[in-house]
């Protein structure tokens, strides 16, 4: 045993795919939940409020 | 421009840079810098897993600062800006878990193991996450956002001690990295990638809070009934 890794691309592939995967899907949903926010009436709160 | 319009460009133009300087910087951590002597392949998790660790912790020190910030000076801009670090900080955090998991299968052979830096994350990514689950049981807006603000503040005492996690006990987990222990050829595909997921996260927060805002702008809006009474 060298204690040396081989291979391994696999993972590789996954990590990379499993973090664009999750940030391509919370776009996602902030643009479908910003439409479905957007078709609400709502009153804007005074700016000195914020 | 309304206020709106502006944080939504600008959560734009930050998401487009973050995602270039992440698509270069994984092209540069695929195809460009060598393999490691030791980890082979497998260290090319290193370009994704430790942005995410840095951008997670940072995140969540900056929903403390918001936290702060509200109960400090009021103002339901903090509430708002709060509520996107929350979010954007536990999917931050739930990644890093997901990617040290990959990272961890290959090298240490185990998918997880009850090491002080994986317990101490996860214990982030829970608390985080029940903070989120307490904002959507208080209807109260004021309420609401004094409770997440106090509990953001209790739970970040868990941020520092993930990161010096490994330096206060033993750990299968590696200490933190600093230019004099990661060879040059390294240096440029992680600090681009750390730099694309700060823009990243930086667009998900202004984007997510813009979205806070406009929910709550429709919450205190009085009902129709007494708008059409006082008119």
């Amino acid at each position: 045993m060298s204690g040396v890794i081989t291979g391994g691309w696999e993972y590789v592939w996954a990590a990379y795919g499993v973090t664009a995967a999750v940030l391509a899907l919370f776009a996602l949903s902030l643009w479908v939940r910003w439409r479905a926010a957007s078709r609400g009436e709502g009153t804007a709160v005074p700016e000195e409020e914020w | 421009m309304t206020r709106e319009e502006k944080s939504g460009r600008l959560g734009g133009a930050f998401l487009l840079i973050g995602v270039l300087l992440l698509l270069f910087g994984s092209y540069l951590g695929l195809a460009v810098a060598p393999r490691e002597r030791f980890m082979g392949d497998v260290q090319r998790i290193m370009y994704v897993h430790v942005p995410t660790a840095w951008n997670a912790m940072l995140c969540l020190t900056a929903a403390f600062v918001f936290a702060v910030a509200y109960l400090w000076k009021g103002g339901w801009r903090w509430d708002c800006r709060l509520e996107g670090a929350l979010e954007v900080g536990v999917l931050l955090s739930g990644l890093l878990c997901v990617q040290g998991s990959i990272w961890a299968r290959p090298t240490w052979g185990v998918w997880w193991d009850w090491d002080p830096r994986l317990t101490t994350t996860a214990v982030m990514f829970f608390a985080f996450l029940g903070i989120i689950a307490l904002r959507s049981f208080v209807d109260d807006p004021a309420q609401r956002a004094t409770w997440a603000a106090v509990a953001t503040i209790v739970a970040y005492v868990d941020v520092p001690i993930v990161y010096f996690s490994v330096r206060w006990w033993n750990s299968l987990h590696q200490m933190q990295s600093s230019p004099a222990t990661v060879s040059p050829a390294f240096y440029l595909p992680l600090r681009t990638n750390a730099f694309g997921m700060l823009f990243v996260m930086a667009g998900f927060i202004t984007l997510r809070a813009r979205l806070a805002r406009r929910r709550l702008a429709a919450q205190l809006a009085p009902p129709p009934a007494l708008t059409r009474a006082a008119s």
